[in-house]
This record gives C-alpha cells, structure tokens and sequence, in this order.
C-alpha cells in the first residue's frame, strides 16, 4: 500500500509541478493576449473536462506504443511513468488552467499599465506585483491538479496498465483490492484517499477565501 | 509644455495643445480624452511630441486614471516606493506632500476615495514626472473632497513647476484650472483662459457644455457705435461685440442662465438697457443646491438661475409675470454658421 500511495505522490507532485510552469505562462497569455484561434486552442486545451478518461488514455497509448506516432520518434512511454506522467498532466490541465486563468483575471490591467509608467520594469512587474497578488490562486489551482491527479484511474489505468512500482497507483491498488475481495485493506486505503481529499479541497478552499480579503475592493 | 500628438486608433485625433499650470482637457463622452490620456503616458499607439516613440517606462509622466489603480496588495508607502528609482528616497516623504504620511501603512482597501486619489498622487509624483495627467480626478469625489483635491493640485503644480492636463466633463473643474482646451472630434476646439471659453465659447456645442442653455437665433439690424442691434422676434436687443457680423445677416446668439436678471420695479432701469428688457412669464421653478432654476415662457423660452438672496428679495412664484433684462455686454455672439 504503501509503495501505491508513493506512487501516487510521486506521479501529483511532478505533475503538479509541470502544470504551475507551464500553466502560468499559459494563462497569462490566454487572458492577457488575444490571438486568431485563441477560442479552438482553449476549446482543445478543456476537452479532457468532458472527454471520457479512457478516451483519452486510449489515444495516448495509440500515439505512445512503440509503433505509435511518437513512439516510434522516441517517446515510447506506453506502460511507463513517464507515460502516465504526460497523460495525468494533459488530463489535470483545464483544471489547473482555469484556476490560473481566475487568478489572472482579478489582475486589474489598468493597474499593470499604471505600473508600467511608473517606470517599473518587466521582471520587478511580476515580482512584486503580480506574483504576491496572485499567489493563493496559483497555489489554490496547483492543489486541485495535485487532488485531481491523485484520484486519477482512467488515464493511468490505460496509458500505463497495473505494474507495482511503475504504474500501479493507489487508485488502482484499491481497484485491485476490491477485485482480489480484500475489502478489510480496500477500506484502509480508501480511508486514507477521502482524508487526503478533505484536507486539500479544504486547503484550496481557505487560500481562496483568504485570496478574497487579502485583495479586498480596489474599486472607487 | 506644448504638446502635439496624432492618433490613429481607437480615434483619429490631431491635437495641439499648451499644458501649462493645471490645464483642463474638457470634452463630452466619446470625444477621446482618455485615449489622449494613454497615449500621452505610452499606452497606446501614437505620433508626436514630446516623449515620441518611447516606452511608457521611460516616460516622465505621472498618469492617474480614474480609478486611481492602487496596487492592491500593497500598502500606500509601498504603492509610492513603486515609482522610487533609487532606495535613498523615502516613499513616506512624497505621502508627506499629499498630507497622507500618517497612513503609510494602511492597505487601498482601508483607504476613502479622496486617501487612495492622494496615494496615487504621491506615486505618480515619485516618479519625478515632467507632466501630470489626471483622467477625471473628481468624478468619484463628493463636493468637499471636490474641492480640496482641485485645491491640492493647484498648490503642487505652482509649487513643483509641474502642469498637469486634467481630463474632465465638470464645467466647474474646469473653471478652476489656469487654462481649458476644449476636444471635439479629435481636436481642440476651443482654447483660453476659463472665462474666455466660459462666456465665449467657439461653437453651440461647446456652449452647451459648458452650461449655456439659452440658445436663440437673430438677425443682424444695424452696426452702431454702441454696438449692434439684433432683431430677435418683434424686440431688438443691443449687443456690445468687438468682432460685429454684416448687417443683415443671421446669427447665433446666447446668454448663461445665471446671467439673465429680473427687472425690480423699485430700481429704474438706465436708459441704455431698455431695448434689452423681455417680458416673461414663469413657467417652472426648480431648486438647484440652494437657488433657483427658473423656466419661463414668453417671446423666448429662456432658463435661469438666480442665488438665493435673490429670490429672498424678488418672492418670485409661479405664474407670475415679470421683465428679465439680456444686459448687452453679457449677450454672445456665436461666429460659427446657422
């Protein structure tokens, strides 16, 4: 169980962690910049909202085997951390990306063009304004891909089957458990997953709420 | 400080203009004040002088919007220290010029409308700009915040040697500043002292905006010594004018509303008034602040505001009938075509 619950952190911190560096450039740009085909690259940036999870996790098993599009260019991550890592990343993106999105969007242009003539650069731009006036909304975003990504079966399921160690997360521990009838170690382990899940939304939660006084009314 | 800038978009504008002491850019809504505001403080695109082509990093300009755009999170020192190019200055010390030194450390959230405009203030004045540009800094305000605001920003433009265009639609701003451009269409209308454009304004519609109701037509009689004579309906009122119009032609003629006055039996009027005296009759009286606005009705629906003490002294009511004199010299003449 414990190798599973590793994995399984493992897989939410570096995910995570890809989905906060690329994300927030992501974001910054989709709410800052307007561009021709703006709405179809946000549209395909969302579609694992909807999409079922094995849907996706069937696709990128087709691109990733050995034979597959990428696999054969290198990327043969089928059955793979480094397989299932790309899938969680893809399937967690709209969520970290419309929290990051939110964040941006409380960011007053007008303020950053103020700034701007104050004769503040780039670089002290993000330091010290825009990073401390959206940090909660990054981290609260970045939590939710951690929670999300924890709680992930389809994808993983798919992209990377069942090998203990590699692949086999605590999602799918559990689903193993219940499939071998071990209901005494099933209830531990999901036990464990409804705690975790309370304590992070409940996180996410308080950073929002605090985000909310901590910026209070700006508007005359 | 002379400025001359050509925007293409949003709005096409060609704008000269002289900012010096506190300058008052007046124009209706939609007649490009701001996006001369942006484009003077480098946010958007435009050509001219000064400052051309340059970021607005690089600008010397001190650019409050009407929202002031406090940065939130920060507190009003670390607002000013923003602008602060080097650490020897104290941030504390610009909050001192604007009164506001005791509330350095009071997040925007716990500040009124007037603190945050002063904070702004500070901010833009560390930045040690060669221009002020305010973009309607007493839009938000009440009359008395109105009023020390335009008092704060007379006394650090003479005291800083800094002119400061101020964007606004208030005609009372802007008889408070040195000088008012008037925008229209993309360029500047009208320019002068207030009373200039207050009691001679270019075109109807800067009359109108600058609150002159009374707006009629007449026809040039004859050109005297003692001015010219206009037939308006069947009276002829005298007009006193330096730049008189050809006999017979028709023009636009106007009068403010506070400057129409009501005739008192007891006083005789002098013999050079008499042409200009109109009969009326009071149709409406309304309460403006503590005077009057009167409607009447007659040969010329005219309006007119009389104070207080006034009125305490005439009793006026409704329905009565009373004569109202145009003195000549208080009559304009509009010199754009009917």
């Amino acid at each position: 169980m414990i190798q599973a619950f590793t994995l399984s952190f493992k897989l939410a911190t570096l995910t995570a962690a890809v989905l906060l560096l690329a994300g927030v450039p992501l974001a910054y740009w989709l709410t800052f910049y307007n561009f021709r085909g703006r709405y179809l690259l946000e549209t395909i940036l969302l579609l694992p909202l909807t999409l079922p999870p094995t849907v996706l996790g069937f696709y990128l098993l087709v691109l990733l085997a050995p034979d597959g599009p990428l696999g054969r260019v290198g990327l043969q991550w089928a059955f793979s951390f480094a397989g299932i890592w790309l899938g969680s990343v893809i399937f967690s993106l709209p969520f970290a990306l419309t929290a990051y999105k939110e964040a941006f969007r409380a960011v007053d242009p007008e303020v950053l063009e103020v700034v701007r003539t104050l004769g503040v650069g780039r670089w002290k731009r993000w330091r010290q304004v825009i990073l401390p006036w959206i940090w909660p909304g990054l981290l609260s975003g970045t939590l939710l891909a951690f929670a999300h990504t924890l709680g992930e079966f389809g994808v993983v399921l798919l992209v990377g089957g069942n090998i203990p160690g590699e692949t086999r997360v605590a999602s799918i521990y559990i689903f193993d458990l219940v499939q071998a009838l071990d209901f005494q170690a099933a209830h531990r382990a999901a036990a464990i997953f409804v705690a975790l899940s309370l304590a992070l939304i409940y996180a996410v939660r308080s950073l929002e709420e605090q985000w909310r006084s901590h910026i209070g009314s700006n508007n005359h | 400080m002379e400025i001359a800038y050509r925007i293409e978009q949003p709005l096409k504008m060609d704008v000269q203009l002289p900012v010096n002491g506190l300058t008052a850019l007046l124009g209706g809504s939609g007649s490009g004040k701001t996006t001369l505001l942006k484009a003077l403080a480098g946010l958007l695109p435009a050509t001219g002088q000064p400052f051309a082509g340059l970021p607005p990093e690089r600008r010397q300009i001190g650019y409050l919007p009407q929202g002031y755009a406090l940065v939130p999170h920060l507190t009003a020192a670390e607002n000013v220290a923003l602008a602060l190019s080097s650490k020897d200055q104290s941030a504390v010390s610009y909050l001192e010029k604007v009164n506001l030194a005791h509330l350095a450390n009071k997040l925007p959230k716990e500040l009124s409308g007037g603190q945050k405009q002063r904070v702004a203030l500070a901010r833009a004045l560390a930045r040690e700009p060669k221009l002020l540009l305010l973009d309607e800094p007493t839009s938000a305000l009440d009359a008395t915040a109105r009023d020390s605001a335009l008092d704060l920003l007379e006394s650090l433009s003479r005291n800083l040697d800094l002119p400061a265009l101020i964007v606004t639609h208030d005609p009372y701003v802007a008889s408070r500043c040195n000088f008012v451009g008037v925008l229209e269409t993309g360029v500047i209308a009208q320019f002068g002292s207030p009373e200039e454009v207050f009691q001679r304004p270019a075109t109807i519609s800067i009359a109108k905006m600058v609150g002159f109701s009374n707006i009629f037509e007449g026809i040039v009689d004859k050109i005297t010594d003692v001015g010219i004579f206009l037939t308006v309906d069947k009276y002829k009122f005298r007009v006193e004018t330096t730049e008189p119009p050809p006999t017979g032609s028709r023009v636009k003629w106007g009068i403010r509303p506070e400057e129409v006055m009501v005739v008192r039996s007891d006083r005789p009027l002098p013999p050079e008034l008499q042409n200009n005296v109109l009969p009326a009759k009071i149709a409406r009286m309304k309460k403006r602040g503590t005077g009057y606005c009167v409607k009447l009705s007659g040969p010329l629906p005219l309006l007119m505001l009389i104070p207080r003490h006034v009125q305490d002294r005439l009793q006026l009511e409704e329905a009565a009938q009373i004569n109202v004199v145009l003195k000549p010299r208080y009559i304009h003449l509009f010199s754009s075509p009917v």
